[in-house]
């Protein structure tokens, strides 16, 4: 059977990307609105998607604060669809 | 939410769950529909009134307030409205899109009357019709994307008028006035003041 990618198969990451899925992008305060985390460790899984190539990170400003705007890129999108499918398989869907 | 390891059930359960949140998210706001409900009726309204005291056809001139007021709050709006929300999904986008196309459209439409005005025709009475018929179809789009009741019956009566303008227009019939400004605000509060209201209503009792 498949292993699940260990990068996705994590609560937070998992929560992250099943939003970013379903929406063309989501902001960091969004983000730990709908996922109820801290900022701290949000912003390590962020970081941990964006190196795995799965999300993309824009920071900018509204006035003087930053915002940061997360985006799935082709390659999450692939990856959160063969994870999915590599679920079925272990739940026998 | 903390950082653990989860059984392949869970991790279903997990996904279900965002899923719904999303879905669940903040209908958005009708606060620009408002906007140009409000600001078409309230130049129709002024036009009227200054033509039937003064007759004197530079009232006309005020049209262009809508376009210019509308075209600088509306992106101002849409930021903000983005910000407050947090969140873009793809039926924003496509909506989006979809008013980008309404506004170009009429962008050129203007540009073409000011073009056949220059070669003494005086086109003008399209841009009566012309508004009544892109605007309802963008805004039963947007309803029917988004899913909203009061935008496709606001568009639907639109666009009934849209297509009686259009006829009395092909039909040389004149649009005088006394009868056709009250009937061009009426279809504007059909179509943009009451599904606003509805929209916010809906919103707060989300929140």
């Amino acid at each position: 059977m498949k292993e699940l990618d260990p990068i996705l198969h994590s609560q937070l990451r998992l929560a992250v990307m099943s939003i970013l899925m379903n929406v063309e992008e989501a902001d960091f305060v969004y983000l730990k609105e709908q996922t109820e985390s801290t900022a701290g460790n949000l912003s390590v899984q962020i970081d941990k998607l964006s190196n795995a190539g799965y999300i993309t990170v824009t920071k900018g400003f509204v006035g003087k604060k930053t915002r940061t705007t997360c985006q799935v890129t082709e390659q999450g999108r692939k990856a959160f669809e063969e994870y999915v499918e590599a679920l079925k398989g272990y739940l026998n869907l | 939410m903390e950082e653990k390891k989860m059984t392949e059930r869970e991790s279903l359960e997990l996904i279900t769950s965002m899923i719904q949140r999303t879905r669940e998210r903040y209908i958005g706001d009708g606060n620009i529909l408002l906007m140009w409900g409000y600001l078409t009726v309230i130049v129709t309204a002024l036009v009227w009134i200054m033509l039937v005291m003064t007759h004197n056809p530079a009232w006309n001139w005020l049209w262009f307030a809508i376009g210019i007021v509308g075209g600088i709050a509306t992106p101002i709006m849409s930021r903000k409205s983005d910000l407050k929300s947090g969140v873009k999904s793809y039926s924003d986008k496509i909506t989006s899109q979809i008013w980008t196309i309404v506004g170009l459209a009429s962008v050129v439409a203007t540009v073409f009357c000011f073009g056949f005005g220059l070669k003494g025709f005086n086109a003008w009475g399209m841009m009566f019709a012309i508004p009544l018929l892109i605007v309802p179809m963008a805004e039963m789009a947007q309803g029917i994307i988004v899913k909203e009741r009061s935008l496709v019956v606001g568009g639907a009566i639109g666009l009934c008028v849209g297509l009686f303008t259009f006829c009395c227009i092909v039909g040389n019939a004149r649009l005088l006035i006394n009868w056709f400004l009250p009937l061009f605000m009426v279809a504007f509060a059909c179509m943009m003041i009451i599904p606003g209201h509805v929209i916010n209503h809906k919103a707060r009792q989300q929140r």
